[in-house]
C-alpha cells in the first residue's frame, strides 16, 4: 500500500475531528473519499499533508511511518495536495505559482519537461502563464491548482474537492484530466462532495460521516449501493 | 518675508539641500523601515523588538571601532576599512540578535498559537529588556566616537551642495534595498517567503518549511538593521541604549506609510518621512519634525488606509 492512514483521530481544540479512521490506497489507484459537508474530508486530507498533528493513529507512506513528519519533508517524500478553496498564490503569476510546485525540487530538466506536461493538460494555463494567480476565473484556477500539485511529480496526490464552485462543463473537464493524470502513472486520493463523478472513476471509496467511515467498497459497488444513493446521490 | 512661526525663505531658498538632507536621513529610516515590513508580511506581527536590533548594531559599531582603534578623520585606506569592518560586525550581530529574538521569544509563541496580543506584549517587553539591558552594560549617557568620515562637500548642484555622507548612505542603502528587491522577487527562497506571506498553509504543501522562511525574514531584517545602525553612526557620531526607540517609531511609521508588507512601499515611506521631517525642522524648528512625521501619517492613512502603495508580500489575505 501507498499511503496507509491505521486508526487515525484528530481534534481541534477539544472537539474531535476524526474518530479512528482507517483509509489505505494502493499504487496506481484512484480512491475516493465522499462525505457530507463538515464530515471531516478536509481534516483527513490535512493530516496525511501534515498540516495538523494528530492525536492518536498512524499515517504511514510507503512504508515508512510519516505520522509526525513536517508537511514540507512530505513533498519531499512524494505527497503533494491541492487544497480545498484552491489555495491559488494570489499575487504570484500562473507561471510562478507552477514553480511553486516544484520548490523541493532541483532536477531543471524535469521540471522543464513537467511544466511542458502541465501545459499539456491545461492549455489555458500557458496562454494565462504570465498573468497574476488572483485574477483567474474559479476553474483557471482549479486547473492551476492540480497543475500546481503535479508540478512536485508526486507519488500520491491529494485533491480537496476540484470541482468546488465550478461550472458543469468545467467539473466534466477537470474529472476527464483526474483520469488522464492517473492513467499517466500518479496514485490519487480524492476528497469530493460531487459523489457521481467521484464514484464512477474511483477504484475503490470510502463514505465519511461525522468523522467516522460508515461504508467502503470499489467506485462501482458504492454507486448501486442504496444507502450511498439515497443520502449521497440525490436519487430515490 | 519672514513669517513668525514659518519660515519659507528658510525652506524654499534651499530646497535642494533640504531634500538631499531629507532623502539620506530617510534612507536609514527605510533600512531599518523594511525589518518591520518584512516580518509583518509574513506574520502580521509588529516586532516592537526590531528597533532594539538597530540599537545593538550601533554598539557594535562603536565596539568594532574601538577594538580597531579607530581615530577622527583616518587616512581613506583605513576609512574604507572601518567602513567595511562597521558593517560586517553590526550587520553579523544584528543578524544575529533578530535570529535570536525569533527562536527565543516568537518560535514558542507560534507554536502555542498565542493570540496576537500576546505576540505584541512580547514584543514590547522584549524592546524594554533589551534596551535596558544596555543601558546598564554601556551606560545611560549618550556615547559618542571618532568621526570616522569627515564631512566634505562632494559637488554641487546650483545652491544645493551633496556631502560624501549624503552620498554614502543614499546609495548604500539604494544598493541594498535593490538586492533585497531581487532577492524577494527573482529567487527560489524569495519566492517561498512570499509563499508563506501570501498562504502559509498552502506553501507548506508545496514543501516550503516556513519554521526556515520565518528564520530568513527576521535574518535579513537584522542585517539591513545592522547596515542601517553604520549609516546611522556615521552621520550622527552618537548612540544612547534608547536610540532605538524614537527610530524604531519612524521606521514603523515610515513602514505604515509606504504599507505595511510592501517592501517598495518601506523605502518610499522612509525617504519621504525623512523629507517631510527635515523640511517641517527648517520650517518652524527641530521640536516640530517628529509633530510633521505623524501628522503626515495620520493625513494619509485617512485618505488611503493600506499606506501609499498598499500591502503586496501578502497580498493573499485581504
Ligand atoms: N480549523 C478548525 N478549527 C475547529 N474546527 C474545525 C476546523 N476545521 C474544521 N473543523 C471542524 O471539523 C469538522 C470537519 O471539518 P472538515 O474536515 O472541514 O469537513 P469536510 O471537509 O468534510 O467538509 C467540522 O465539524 C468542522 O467544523
Ligand atoms: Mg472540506
Amino acid at each position: 500500500m501507498l499511503l496507509e492512514i491505521d486508526n487515525l483521530t484528530l481534534r481541534y481544540g477539544r472537539i474531535e475531528a476524526l474518530h479512528g479512521i482507517s483509509i489505505t490506497v494502493g499504487e496506481g489507484e484512484i480512491v475516493a473519499l465522499i462525505g457530507a459537508n463538515g464530515a471531516g474530508k478536509t481534516t483527513t486530507m490535512r493530516a496525511v499533508s501534515g498540516l495538523r498533528p494528530v492525536a492518536t493513529g498512524t499515517v504511514r507512506f510507503a512504508g515508512e511511518d510519516i505520522t509526525n513528519l513536517r508537511a514540507d519533508l512530505r513533498v519531499i517524500r512524494g505527497i503533494c495536495q491541492s487544497p480545498e478553496g484552491r489555495g491559488i498564490f494570489p499575487g504570484m503569476t500562473v507561471l510562478e505559482n507552477l514553480d511553486m510546485g516544484a520548490y523541493t525540487r532541483r532536477d531543471t530538466a524535469g521540471i522543464a519537461a513537467d511544466l511542458d506536461r502541465v501545459f499539456g493538460l491545461f492549455p489555458r494555463l500557458a496562454e494565462r502563464r504570465k498573468q497574476a494567480g488572483g485574477t483567474l476565473s474559479g476553474g483557471e484556477q482549479q486547473m492551476l491548482a492540480v497543475g500546481r500539485a503535479l508540478m512536485a511529480r508526486p507519488k500520491l496526490l491529494l485533491l480537496d474537492e476540484p470541482s468546488m464552485g465550478l461550472a458543469p462543463m468545467v467539473i466534466q473537464q477537470i474529472f476527464e484530466i483526474i483520469t488522464e493524470i492517473n492513467q499517466q502513472g500518479t496514485t490519487i486520493l480524492l476528497v469530493e462532495q460531487n459523489a457521481q463523478q467521484a464514484l464512477s472513476r474511483a477504484h475503490r471509496a470510502y463514505v465519511l460521516e461525522t468523522g467516522k467511515i460508515v461504508q467502503e467498497g470499489t467506485g462501482q459497488e458504492l454507486l448501486t449501493d442504496s444507502r450511498v444513493r439515497d443520502a449521497y446521490l440525490g436519487v430515490a | 518675508m519672514k513669517g513668525i512661526f514659518v519660515d519659507f525663505d528658510a525652506l524654499f531658498g534651499h530646497l535642494g539641500q533640504h531634500t538631499v538632507d531629507g532623502l539620506s536621513k530617510g534612507s536609514i529610516y527605510a533600512l531599518v523601515a523594511l525589518g518591520y515590513t518584512l516580518v509583518y508580511g509574513v506574520l502580521r506581527l509588529i516586532n516592537f523588538a526590531h528597533s532594539e536590533v538597530f540599537m545593538i548594531g550601533t554598539f557594535t559599531v562603536v565596539g568594532t571601532w574601538s577594538v580597531l582603534g579607530a581615530t577622527d578623520s583616518p587616512a581613506i585606506g583605513t576609512v574604507i576599512l572601518l567602513l567595511l569592518a562597521g558593517l560586517v560586525a553590526a550587520a553579523a550581530v544584528s543578524g544575529a540578535t533578530a535570529v535570536a529574538v525569533e527562536r527565543v521569544a516568537y518560535r514558542r509563541l507560534r507554536r502555542m498559537n498565542a493570540p496576537p496580543l500576546i505576540f505584541l506584549i512580547t514584543a514590547i517587553g522584549l524592546s524594554l529588556v533589551l534596551s535596558e539591558a544596555f543601558g546598564i552594560w554601556q551606560g545611560r549617557l549618550v556615547k559618542g566616537m571618532p568621526t570616522v568620515i569627515e564631512r566634505s562637500v562632494l559637488f554641487t548642484i546650483g545652491n544645493t551642495e551633496v556631502t560624501n555622507v549624503q552620498v554614502i548612505t543614499v546609495l548604500a542603502a539604494l544598493i541594498m534595498m535593490f538586492g533585497l528587491d531581487v532577492f524577494i522577487n527573482r529567487t527560489r527562497y524569495g519566492r517561498g517567503v512570499r509563499a508563506v506571506a501570501q498562504d502559509p498553509d498552502t506553501a507548506a504543501l508545496m514543501g516550503v518549511n516556513k519554521d526556515r522562511v520565518i528564520a530568513l525574514i527576521f535574518l535579513l531584517g537584522g542585517l539591513l538593521a545592522g547596515a542601517a545602525a553604520l549609516l546611522y553612526c556615521v552621520r550622527y557620531g552618537n548612540t544612547r541604549f534608547n536610540v532605538g526607540f524614537v527610530l524604531g517609531l519612524k521606521a514603523f511609521t515610515a513602514a505604515v506609510l509606504g504599507g505595511i508588507g510592501n517592501l517598495r512601499g518601506a523605502l518610499l515611506g522612509g525617504l519621504l518621512l525623512g523629507v517631510v521631517e527635515v523640511y517641517a525642522a527648517t520650517l518652524t524648528s527641530s521640536a516640530w519634525e517628529d509633530v510633521a512625521a505623524f501628522v503626515v501619517l495620520v493625513v494619509v492613512l485617512l485618505f488611503r488606509p493600506t499606506g501609499l502603495l498598499g500591502e503586496s508580500l501578502g497580498r493573499a489575505r485581504a
